[in-house]
C-alpha cells in the first residue's frame, strides 16, 4: 500500500520532470533557462526587445528573456537592493548614478576581460563608465524639445529658454531627476561659470526662469505634454527625442543646444549571484556586441558604445556620437554630481521652485 | 474549551496576515531608519541615529509637515463643506432613487486615482473646461492657474476624499432623530434655526468622524499631489517617494515614513478625544 510520503514524492517528481527533461535536452544546445532583464519602460522597452533581445533569443532558443520594466534607475537598483538576499533579476541597464550606487554596495559583479572580450571592443569612455564592473551600454545627452508646429520662431538656442513668448510654456525636469541635474551644469556654463567650482550664476539664472515654467515634474513626460499642447518647451534626452518625433510627423523638435549638453550614460550590470550566470553573461556580451550596438543605434538613437560596431551614419548622426555633439558636450562627472546632488535639489527648492510659486 | 473560549481563534488568520504584510515590513522600515547613506549614495548598514538628527534638523522636514497638515485642512474643509449637505439629502431623501444616488455619490472611488488626476488636469489645465468656458465668455483674458500649483492639489485632494467623507458622514448620521428636529419646528424654530441648534450639534460626531478620515488620508495622499502640483507641492508623501524612488535614500525614506506613521497616530487619537467629547 502506497504510504503517505511514497504519494508525495512520486506528485513532486512528477512536477519536476519536465523541467529536468527540459533543461537536459537543451543542455546539449548550449545556454538554457530563464533569465531577468530590467531596465526601462515604454519605446525603449519596445525597441530594445525588438532591436536586441528579440536576435538574442534567435540565436539562444534555449533561453528564455522576460524583461522586467523596472520604473526610474534608482527604483531599479532599489529592486536589486530589496532581492540582494535572493536575486530574481540577472541583468539591469540603468543610469550610471544609480549603477555606481549598485557596484558599491556589491549588487553587481566586475566584468573581466578574459570572460568578456568585447570589453575590448568598447569606447574608452564606455569602460570607464563602470570601471572594474558593468561598462555603459548606451550614451545620449540632454536637449531641448519643443512643438515645431506652434513654436515661432523656433528654438535655436539653450538662451531661447528666457524668451517672454515662453512664459508659461515650460516643461523642465527639476533635481533630483538628472535632467535637472545636467541642466544646471549647462545653464552654469552658458553663464561662463563652471559646475565644479560654482553654481551660483546657473541658480540666479534659472530664478529668472522659474515663472516661465510650467510645470517643474512633466507627468508622463515632457514629449507628451507638447504632443498634447500643455508646453511648447521641454528637456528631453536625444534619444527619445529622435523618435518621437517621426513618430508625430515632426511636430516635436529636438535642439542640441549650441552652448553645450551633458552626455547620459546607462550601463549594462550583471547582478552578483543571478541564478542563471552563464545565460545573464551571454546577454551582456550580445548586447555590448557589434551587431546589437548597430541594430539598436539605428533602431532608436542612442548613441553606440561598441568602437567597431558599423553603423548608418544617418543614424549616427542624430546620436551623442556625431561630432558636433561630441565638440559640444560639457565634461561631467556624474560621481561629482553624485555627492553635490543634495544640495543642488536644495537650492533649486529654495530658489528656483520658490520663485515660480 | 467552551465556545466563547474559542472565539478568540477567529483572529489567527487575520492577524497573521496583518503581521505578514504590515508588521514585518514596518519592521524592516524601521531598521532601513537606522542605517545611513555615504556621499556617494550608497547604503550603509548601521545602527546610528545619525539618518533621523539630520533629517529633524533639516528645516525642510519641518517645512513639510507644515505643507502636509495644511493641504490637509483645506482639503478637508473644502470636502466637509460640499459632502455635508449632500449626504445630508442622501440621508434624509425618501425618494426611490435613493440606493441609486448614494452609489454615484461613491463613484469616483470606483475610479483610479490616476485617472482621476489626469480628468482634472483635462478639466482646469490652461486649455482645460473651466479656462475655456471662462475665456468663452469673456471673463478673463489669459488662462487662470489651476493646475501644478496648490490649488489644482487641494481641489483634486478634496474631490478624491469626498467619497470617503460621505460614507463616513452617512454611517455617522445615525444620530440625527426627526422628532427633535419636529419638536423644535413645532415650537416655532425657523428652520435655519432648527438646523443650527438641533440638526448640526447632533451631527457633530459624524461631522468629526469625516472630518478625520478625510484629514488621514489626505495626509497620506501622494498621487494628487505629485501629479497636480507640478514639482511646487511639497508634503510628506512625495517626499518619502522622492527620496526612496530618486534618490535612493532609503534611511531618510525610512526616518520620515515612521515620523509621518507617528504624526498621524498622534493626530487620530486628538481626533477620537476630540469626537468623543463631541457625542457627550
Amino acid at each position: 500500500m502506497p504510504t503517505r510520503r511514497l504519494i508525495l514524492k512520486t506528485g513532486l517528481a512528477t512536477i519536476a520532470m519536465p523541467a529536468v527533461l527540459r533543461s537536459q535536452g537543451a543542455g546539449a544546445q548550449g545556454l538554457s533557462g530563464q533569465i531577468t532583464l530590467m531596465s526601462y519602460t515604454g519605446i525603449f522597452q519596445d525597441n530594445y526587445t525588438k532591436a536586441v533581445v528579440e536576435p538574442f533569443l534567435a540565436a539562444n532558443p534555449g533561453v528564455k528573456v522576460n524583461y522586467a520594466p523596472g520604473g526610474t534607475s534608482a527604483q531599479m537598483v532599489g529592486s536589486v537592493r530589496a532581492q540582494k538576499a535572493d536575486p530574481q533579476i540577472d541583468v539591469v541597464i540603468m543610469d550610471v548614478t544609480t549603477s555606481s550606487i549598485g557596484n558599491i554596495e556589491g549588487l553587481f559583479e566586475k566584468l573581466t576581460l578574459a570572460e568578456f572580450p568585447v570589453l575590448d571592443e568598447l569606447l574608452p569612455e564606455a569602460r570607464a563608465a563602470g570601471g572594474e564592473f558593468g561598462p555603459a551600454v548606451t550614451f545620449d545627452h540632454l536637449v531641448l524639445v519643443y512643438d515645431t508646429q506652434n513654436l515661432k520662431p523656433p528654438l535655436t538656442k539653450l538662451a531661447d529658454l528666457w524668451r517672454p513668448d515662453l512664459k508659461g510654456q515650460i516643461a523642465v525636469s527639476a533635481p533630483p531627476n538628472i535632467q535637472g541635474l545636467a541642466l544646471t551644469a549647462m545653464v552654469e556654463k552658458m553663464e561662463g561659470g563652471d559646475y565644479r567650482k560654482s553654481i551660483d550664476a546657473a541658480m540666479k539664472k534659472l530664478k529668472e526662469l522659474a515663472p516661465s515654467i510650467n510645470t517643474f515634474e512633466p507627468n508622463p513626460d515632457g514629449y507628451s505634454l507638447i504632443l498634447n499642447g500643455v508646453v511648447k518647451v521641454a528637456t528631453g534626452w536625444n534619444a527619445r527625442s529622435q523618435l518621437y518625433g517621426d513618430q508625430s510627423s515632426g511636430k516635436i523638435g529636438t535642439l542640441l543646444p549650441p552652448e553645450g549638453s551633458v552626455f547620459q550614460i546607462n550601463t549594462i550590470n550583471l547582478t552578483a549571484g543571478s541564478k542563471n550566470r552563464a545565460a545573464a553573461a551571454a546577454f551582456v556580451k550580445y548586447a555590448l556586441s557589434q551587431q546589437a550596438q548597430k541594430a539598436f543605434t539605428e533602431r532608436m538613437f542612442y548613441a553606440p558604445v561598441n568602437a567597431k560596431a558599423q553603423i548608418d551614419p544617418k543614424a549616427v548622426a542624430r546620436t551623442a556620437a556625431a561630432p558636433e555633439s561630441r565638440a559640444n558636450m560639457i565634461p561631467v562627472d556624474w560621481n561629482d554630481i553624485l555627492k553635490v546632488r543634495d544640495q543642488w535639489n536644495n537650492r533649486w527648492r529654495r530658489e528656483v521652485i520658490a520663485a515660480a510659486r | 474549551m467552551t465556545a466563547s473560549a474559542r472565539l478568540p481563534l477567529l483572529l489567527i488568520p487575520a492577524a497573521l496576515f496583518v503581521l505578514a504584510i504590515y508588521a514585518w515590513p514596518t519592521l524592516l522600515l524601521m531598521r532601513n531608519a537606522f542605517n545611513e547613506v555615504g556621499p556617494t549614495g550608497a547604503m550603509v548598514e548601521a545602527w546610528s541615529l545619525k539618518t533621523a538628527a539630520d533629517t529633524f534638523a533639516d528645516g525642510f522636514t519641518f517645512e513639510l509637515t507644515l505643507n502636509s497638515i495644511w493641504l490637509s485642512l483645506s482639503a478637508t474643509a473644502i470636502a466637509l463643506a460640499l459632502s455635508y449637505p449632500l449626504s445630508l439629502f442622501l440621508f434624509r431623501t425618501d425618494s426611490r432613487w435613493k440606493g441609486l444616488l448614494a452609489v454615484i455619490a461613491i463613484m469616483p472611488m470606483l475610479i483610479s486615482s490616476v485617472v482621476r488626476v489626469f480628468g482634472w488636469l483635462a478639466i482646469l489645465g490652461d486649455r482645460g473646461l473651466v479656462n475655456g468656458l471662462l475665456q468663452s465668455l469673456g471673463l478673463i483674458s489669459a488662462p487662470l492657474k489651476l493646475v501644478f500649483n496648490w490649488t489644482g492639489v487641494t481641489i483634486g485632494l478634496a474631490e478624491s476624499i469626498m467619497p470617503y467623507m460621505i460614507l463616513a458622514l452617512l454611517a455617522g448620521f445615525g444620530q440625527l432623530d426627526r422628532t427633535l428636529e419636529e419638536a423644535s419646528r413645532s415650537l416655532g424654530a425657523s428652520p435655519f434655526r432648527t438646523f443650527m441648534r438641533v440638526t448640526l450639534p447632533l451631527s457633530l460626531p459624524a461631522i468629526a468622524l469625516a472630518a478625520g478620515l478625510g484629514f488621514v488620508l489626505s495626509m497620506s495622499a501622494y498621487i494628487t499631489p505629485k501629479l497636480l502640483g507640478g514639482g511646487r507641492v511639497f508634503v510628506l508623501a512625495t517626499e518619502i517617494f522622492e527620496q526612496a524612488t530618486t534618490n535612493t535614500n532609503w534611511p531618510v525614506a525610512a526616518v520620515l515614513a515612521i515620523y509621518t506613521l507617528v504624526l498621524l497616530l498622534a493626530l487620530l487619537a486628538l481626533s477620537n478625544v476630540v469626537a468623543k467629547g463631541l457625542k457627550r
